[in-house]
Formats: structure tokens, sequence, C-alpha cells
């Protein structure tokens, strides 16, 4: 531990040995503990700041989603013939289901929104650079998966509402060309959506698509940890690697270029 | 032997790295209090919303959020108007604007499709390492379009009404009141055919019903004086009159309006001569 | 085994493998004709036999004579002493005597390849196939009885909701547009529209009035029958319009509105299953329509965008 050195009386040091032990134990035999202590500790750069929370916030939004949907799923009923109850069961009967079923309603909403403002930032502050390009590639992935999450769900309250919009967002799979009818078919369980359509979209929301979500998000974390957070690109670093960049770039400076004069770089 | 380019980009990976472990601040506690901050921020939000939805919406009656849940499924309706959850709107109402048949597939998925293409490429088009927002015009611009349309395409979406039969004959009444002819039987009952024949998904009425194949507002069209006669006569074969588009309603000519139901019809419309201030 | 002269081509010593393994196919083959447990057993010995004969074949070629070129990642020369410790591929280094062309590292690394490859379609292919193939196969023709004729007066529309598979309940619940079009050449004539749109498959609604107050309920399957006058239909979704023939007159839909075959026993109306029609020309018992398979809506069945999508999907 970085702990400033200090004058400590015996007691004192023989309390911390005792608490810590646990934590030793657990770091001799798997390592762990350093890893996390890695996580926290890691250095980022000084001028990072509000913007820069969007992630984690997407982050965040998605276990409220998680945690919420395993409540959710301990009472409702992926059967066409009682989903609607179950659903009415939850909101007016459960104690407190209203809240849970809302929380995950609005969840996905903020979840979607979080998402798009996080692409929005990284692609402003240019993260998405060298060497952060699998990273933005596997973002992308999670916010199809995202959209994907809200598509399969929304079919699951079984009403009007869900319903037909699941009959034109299937149908609208079945227009691409060639594949689009077959894909269309899989996805309804038949040739119109049927009772296996439901259980099909609940096995989808509830163990495929978040088991995606969750691998793509393990591995985007480990990409921010490993490859370090980006400067913001007002900071002076990006003032620097900006004009080393126009330096050396040459003819591949794009619109942009130093021009002959040294220094003046052309609107 | 990597290019120049690959050299100086790994370099200046890694000066970024000595220079963020020299300079940097750890990460505990200082980025993550804003992080912790902002997840207090979305999980507030989160229990608004669901607080508020509950609290104003009553079971399938409709809050300022929405209802709890509209009627159960019935998959063969003929009064329900299918909406996507409000993420989808942008293609919702792309779908909208591509109305001609041989175009369907580029709403559904040529134009979406590009697009995934294009932010999935993204990194392997901008190669520069600029990142300083003043001279990167190109992204700047993209983004603001970007987000104007789809912003746009969102909100457009949102708004599009349609004029649903059941609920338009409801309207009826007010509809009277506003134009001035609640003592007129015929006119009443015209006025609620009006609504359940479909009237309004090609004509604009008292400010409902969508423009298609370029039909005109009626909310004022009897103020013409042209007659209970002439309005009759067009409704029941509107190709009499040079119109090749609108559907020939009368009996007579292959429609399904009866001579009393089109003299309903006809009376409406010679009485909707344009709200009364 | 093998002969001790190096000039001897290589021979497998006579056994009774490879008639084990004719024997093993043998049974298969007419077990899949006869009897399947007979087929199981043939698989079974044609596989055992068969693996007895390959190793047996292989066998031998481990003592290959020294005139086989050795492998070029594990450096060998007659002293062998500085091969060890340089070779750092994947190949331990080899005394001198087993300069050879295929060693066993080899033959394992293969074998645990191809048995985690066969481990993992054992698994994944009758998974995958569970998961995707019911989509495609069993399903039903439907037989739904609509009603007496009666019920359907000639020239007027009736709109019929109907359970198209009781026994899975409201969620197989259609609806249809019925027009008794009178005879034709003393047959009796209907056109039956189904109510989805085929741009991209919204419930349909009809231009015009709607006599719920002479609604009928009727028969088995939960049919309900409703007058109504319809001018034609329209779609609440993106604005589009079909005529009562189903043709499109506005909007997107990308052909007809999808008909409804239909037969009539001891006075009923029948309705059999969907199909696609492009277009429609004429109207009533005269109309003439092409007919094509039942196609997911937003997919054209003729012109030239149909060469989108060769291909019918069964079932």
């Amino acid at each position: 531990m970085a702990v400033a050195a200090r004058k400590k009386s015996a007691r004192r040091a023989q309390l911390e040995s005792v608490a810590l032990y646990p934590i030793d134990w657990l770091e001799e035999r798997s390592g762990l503990v350093g890893g996390v202590k890695y996580f926290l500790f890691r250095k980022v750069p000084r001028d990072i700041g509000w913007f820069h929370t969007l992630g984690s916030a997407t982050l965040t939004a998605f276990i409220v989603q998680a945690i919420t949907g395993v409540v959710l799923a301990m009472y409702y009923k992926p059967d066409p013939n009682s989903a609607y109850q179950s659903i009415q069961h939850i909101t007016n009967d459960v104690t407190l289901g209203w809240l849970v079923r809302g929380m995950h309603r609005w969840g996905a909403s903020v979840f979607i929104i979080l998402m798009f403002f996080h692409m929005a930032r990284v692609f402003l502050f240019g993260a998405y650079k060298y060497p952060r390009e699998l990273n933005w590639i596997i973002g992308v992935l999670l916010l199809v998966l995202g959209m994907a999450e809200g598509f399969t769900g929304y079919l699951l309250p079984w009403d009007q509402t869900a319903y037909w919009a699941t009959v034109v967002g299937i149908n609208l799979n079945g227009t691409a060309p060639f594949l689009g009818p077959f894909l269309a078919q899989f996805l309804q369980g038949g040739d119109a959506i049927g009772s296996d359509t439901l259980s099909k979209f609940y096995s989808l929301h509830m163990l495929v698509v978040p088991g995606a979500i969750m691998g793509l998000i393990a591995l985007h974390l480990y990409l921010v940890i490993r490859l370090g957070v980006t400067p913001s690109p007002w900071a002076k670093e990006a003032e620097d690697e900006g004009r080393a960049a126009g330096r050396t770039a040459g003819g591949r400076a794009g619109l942009v270029r130093p021009g002959r004069r040294g220094g003046r770089s052309g609107e | 032997m990597a290019s120049r380019r690959i050299v100086e980009r790994r370099e200046a990976h890694k000066r970024y790295k000595e220079n963020t472990e020299r300079t940097g601040k750890p990460f505990f506690p200082h980025a993550m209090f804003h992080d912790t901050v902002m997840s207090l921020v979305v999980v507030g939000v989160i229990t608004a919303l669901a607080v508020i939805w509950y609290y104003d919406a009553d079971g399938t009656e409709a809050g300022i959020l929405g209802p709890h849940y509209t009627e159960e499924a019935d998959p063969g309706t003929t009064d329900f108007i299918p909406r996507p959850d409000w993420y989808f709107y942008f293609l919702f109402y792309l779908l909208r604007i591509f109305k001609w048949p041989e175009s369907v597939v580029l709403g559904t998925v040529g134009i979406p499709t590009i697009g995934l293409v294009l932010l999935l490429a993204l990194p392997f088009l901008d190669l520069r390492r600029e990142r300083r927002l003043s001279r990167r015009p190109v992204a700047i611009v993209a983004l603001i379009l970007t987000v104007v349309a789809m912003g746009t395409l969102t909100y457009k979406g949102a708004t599009a009404r349609e004029a649903l039969g059941s609920q338009l004959v409801e309207a009826v009444p007010e509809w009277a009141e506003r134009q001035g002819f609640e003592g007129n039987e015929a006119a009443l009952a015209g006025g609620e055919l009006f609504a359940a024949t479909g009237c309004a998904q090609c004509h604009i009425y008292l400010g409902v019903g969508s423009v298609n194949l370029g039909a005109p507002e009626l909310t004022a069209i009897g103020a013409g004086n042209r007659g209970v006669q002439y309005f009759k006569d067009y409704v029941a074969n509107p190709q009499q009159f040079g119109n090749p588009v609108m559907p020939r309603y009368g009996e007579e000519f292959g429609g399904s309006l009866n001579d009393e139901q089109l003299t309903q019809i006809a009376t409406f419309l010679d009485a909707s001569k344009g709200e009364e201030e | 085994m093998s002969s001790p002269e190096d000039e001897k081509p290589h021979l497998p010593s006579p056994s009774l493998w490879p008639l084990g393994f004719a024997v093993g196919i043998a049974c298969l083959l007419a077990g899949l004709v006869v009897s399947l447990p007979a087929a199981a057993v043939g698989a079974l010995l044609a596989i055992v036999f068969g693996f007895l004969w390959i190793r047996d074949v292989t066998r031998g070629v481990d003592t290959a004579p020294a005139h086989v070129e050795p492998e070029s990642r594990a450096p060998l020369q007659p002293t062998g002493a500085e091969a060890a410790g340089t070779s750092g591929g994947a190949m331990p280094v080899m005394e001198d005597e087993e300069v050879a062309a295929y060693p066993r590292s080899t033959f394992l690394s293969a074998a645990t390849l191809g048995l985690g490859a066969a481990i993992g379609g054992v698994i994944t292919v009758p998974v995958l196939g569970f998961a995707v193939l019911p989509s495609f196969t069993n399903q039903h023709e439907p037989n739904v009885e609509l009603g007496p004729l009666d019920e359907f007066p000639e020239g007027k529309f009736v709109i019929a909701t109907y359970l198209e598979n009781p026994e899975i309940g409201e969620v197989s619940r259609r609806t249809v547009f019925v027009r008794n079009n009178g005879r034709l050449e003393d047959q009796p004539s209907f056109t039956v529209l189904f109510s989805r749109c085929v741009h991209l498959g919204c419930p349909v609604q009809p231009n015009g009035p709607v006599e719920e107050d002479n609604a009928k309920e009727v028969g088995e399957q939960n049919v309900r029958l409703i007058p109504a006058q319809p001018s034609g239909f329209g779609c609440p979704c993106h604005g589009g319009q079909y005529d009562t023939e189903g043709n499109r007159t506005a909007g997107p839909p990308v052909r007809a509105l999808d008909r409804a075959d239909f037969s009539i026993r001891e006075g009923k109306l029948f309705l059999g299953g969907f199909y696609s029609v492009s277009e429609v020309r004429g109207t009533g018992a005269r109309a003439r329509i092409k007919k094509y398979g039942h196609a997911v809506p937003g997919v054209h069945v003729d012109g030239p965008s149909a060469w989108l999508y060769p291909i019918e999907v069964p079932g």
C-alpha cells in the first residue's frame, strides 16, 4: 500500500496487519487485489472532466437494467396467454412492482440515450483514433446490441403497442434482400407471430443479447484501462500532437495542412 | 520495416503513456468521484421517470408519460395505430418518406445499413491524428448534420398523427361546434361517415388527418357555396370532375355509399365553411 | 512390421481391419433401409474398424527409412548435439532415430483438433437445428369455418375475425375482409383479403362505416362477423391505401393485399391458407390475379425488384 511514511504506534500497526490479513490472503492466492488496486489507482490525464463520465453512466444504466430485469423475471410469464396478465399483476399487485417495472422501462430509454451521447462525445474528442479503433468498433456493436435489446424487450408486455411494433420490426428485417424473408420467418418462429415468438424473444432478451453485451463491455473496459483515457481535445497535449501530426503527415494531412510559411494552418 | 507514420504514432502513444504516468492524477478518487456523481444522477432520473409515469397514468389511460399498458395484443384488430419505441422514431419516419414501392427497401434496410457501415468504418476513414476541434471541420460538420437529421426525423416521427376512424367519430360534435352545424342532423351524420370512411387519411380537416396524393384541406371547402348536389356528385365519382386519384364512393360507380349516405356527406361538406371566430 | 530393407516399398501387413470396416459400412447402408438399430451397429463397427485400420496403416510410417528429409523446423544433424534448445518452436527436439515424416506430436495435434471439431459439431449442429429449423417446418395448413353462406350477403363486405388455431388461443387471431361476389358460371365466388398491410404488416382499416351493431358470433372457431361498407382500405402506419380489390392506390405497399384460399362445404364458407398477389385486374368474380406463395410484407413478388428475393421461404 502506498501509505505515507508515518510514525505509528505498535498497536496500530498490529491492528492494521490484522485487518489486512484477509486481503493479503486473497492477493497471494489469486492476484485479484492487485488488479483492483491497479484499476483504482492508475493515472488518468489531469484535464478529463464531466464529459468523460458518460461511459460509466451508460454502464450504470445497464446495471440498473440488469438488476431490475432479473427481479421482473421472477414474476413475468412468457406465454401469450398469461404475459399481459403477469404485467398487470406486476404493475398493480406486486409490492413496488410498479417501481421496478417503471425503472426497467425508463432505464431502457436512458441507456440508449446515454449510449448515443457517449458515442457523440467519443467522436468529438477523436477518441476513436489510433490505438483505440478496436474499442470504437466494440462500442458500435454495443450500440447495435443495445437497440436489439430494446426491440426484443418491447414485445414482452404483449399489449397492442408491443405486438404491432414487433410485427413491423420483424417485417422490416424481412425486406432485406435474399435472406430477409428467412430472417423474418426465423424471428417469428413461423409465418406469422405465434406463441413461439414470445419465448424466442424472451430468450434473446434475457440470455443471448445481455450475454453478448456483458462480454463486449468487459472487453471495452479492458481496452480503456490498457490504452488509457483520451485527454480532452482542448488540452495542451492534443495541440502538441496535432502540430506533430501536421508536420510529419505531409500529403496525408487531410483538409488542413500547415502552410508553406510554416506553423500557420490554413482553414 | 514499419512506415514513418506508424512509427510516429507508436511513439506518440508511448509519450502519452509516460506523460500520463508522470503528470496524471489517480483515477480514484479524482475521476471516480465524477463518475459516481453522474451515476447517482442517472439512477435518480430513472427513478423519477418511473415514479412520474406510474402516478400520472392509470392502467390503459395515458398520463404525461404514456399509459401503464395499452389493451392486450389483438392480432386481428382493425383499429389500432402501431408505433415503435421513441428511439426508433427516426426509422419510422424514414419509412413514411419512402412512399414509392420500389424504394421501400432503401428506407427499411438500405439507409440504416449504410449508416452502420459508416459508423463501423469510421476509424479507417479518418486516419488523421489531429484531435483539436478547430482543425477537424469535416468531423464537426458531419456530427452537426447527423444530430440535426436524426433529431428532425425523431421529432417528425413523434408528431406524425393518424386519423383513426373510431377516434375521429368522437370528435364530430366538436367539429359541429367549431363549424356551426350543431342542429343539422344530416351534417352530423355526414361528419361521422366522413370520419369512418377514412377521408382524413388523405384530407386534413380542422387540424387532423394526413395529406396524401395531393388532396386538399377540407376545413372550409363549403365556403365556396357550391351546394350539396355538387359535393354529392363529386364524392360519388370524382373522375367526372377531372380527379384521377380519388376513389369513387358512389354505389353505382363501384363504391359503397348509398344515396342517403352520399347526401349526408355532401351536407357535411357544404356546412364546413371554416371556423367561426 | 515393415521390411528391414530400405529399398522395398512399405506395405502394411495383412489384417482383418479393412474387412471389419467393409462389413460395418454394408451393415450401415442396409440398416438404413431395413432397420435403424442395425444401421447403428453398422456405424459403430465402421468407426471402430476404420480407426484400427488407419492406425495400423500409419503405424509403420514411424520407422521410415532415413532417406526421408528431416523437417526444417527441428534442425537435426547426425550429431544432434546442438539441436537441443534451439528449436524454440512447438515441436520438441527429437533424437536421431526419430527422424520422421509424421511424428507423434503432429498426430496428437491433428487428432485433438479433429475430435474437438467433432465434439463441437455434435453439440452445436443439433442445437442450431433446433433453434432454426422449426420455424420453417411443420407449418399447419389452416382450415377455418367462417359460417353459413347466408351470413355473407352478395356484393357486401364482411369483416371476419377468427382464431386460426384455437388450441393456441388468441395469439392466432386473424382478420379477413370477405366479399361475396355472387356466382360465376354457377360457382360461388368470394374475395377474401387479409387485413395485414403488405408494406410492413400493420393492421389495415376499412375506409367506411362498420356496422358494429350487426356483429354476429358464429360457430366453433370463435368467429365474429361484422358487416361493413368500405370504399377501400387504408393503413395507419405509413399511409398505404388500397381499393376494394386490394390493389394499392397510394403509399408504400409493394403489391396488392394478400388473399386467402376458400372452399365451400355443406353450405358453409371455409378458409384455407394465405397467398400473395401482385396485382388484381378486373373486379369481383371476374378479377384476374396471379398467385404467388405467401410472402413477407415488403417483398416484391414480381417485377424487377423481385430479383432481390429469389428464394421462396419454405413453410
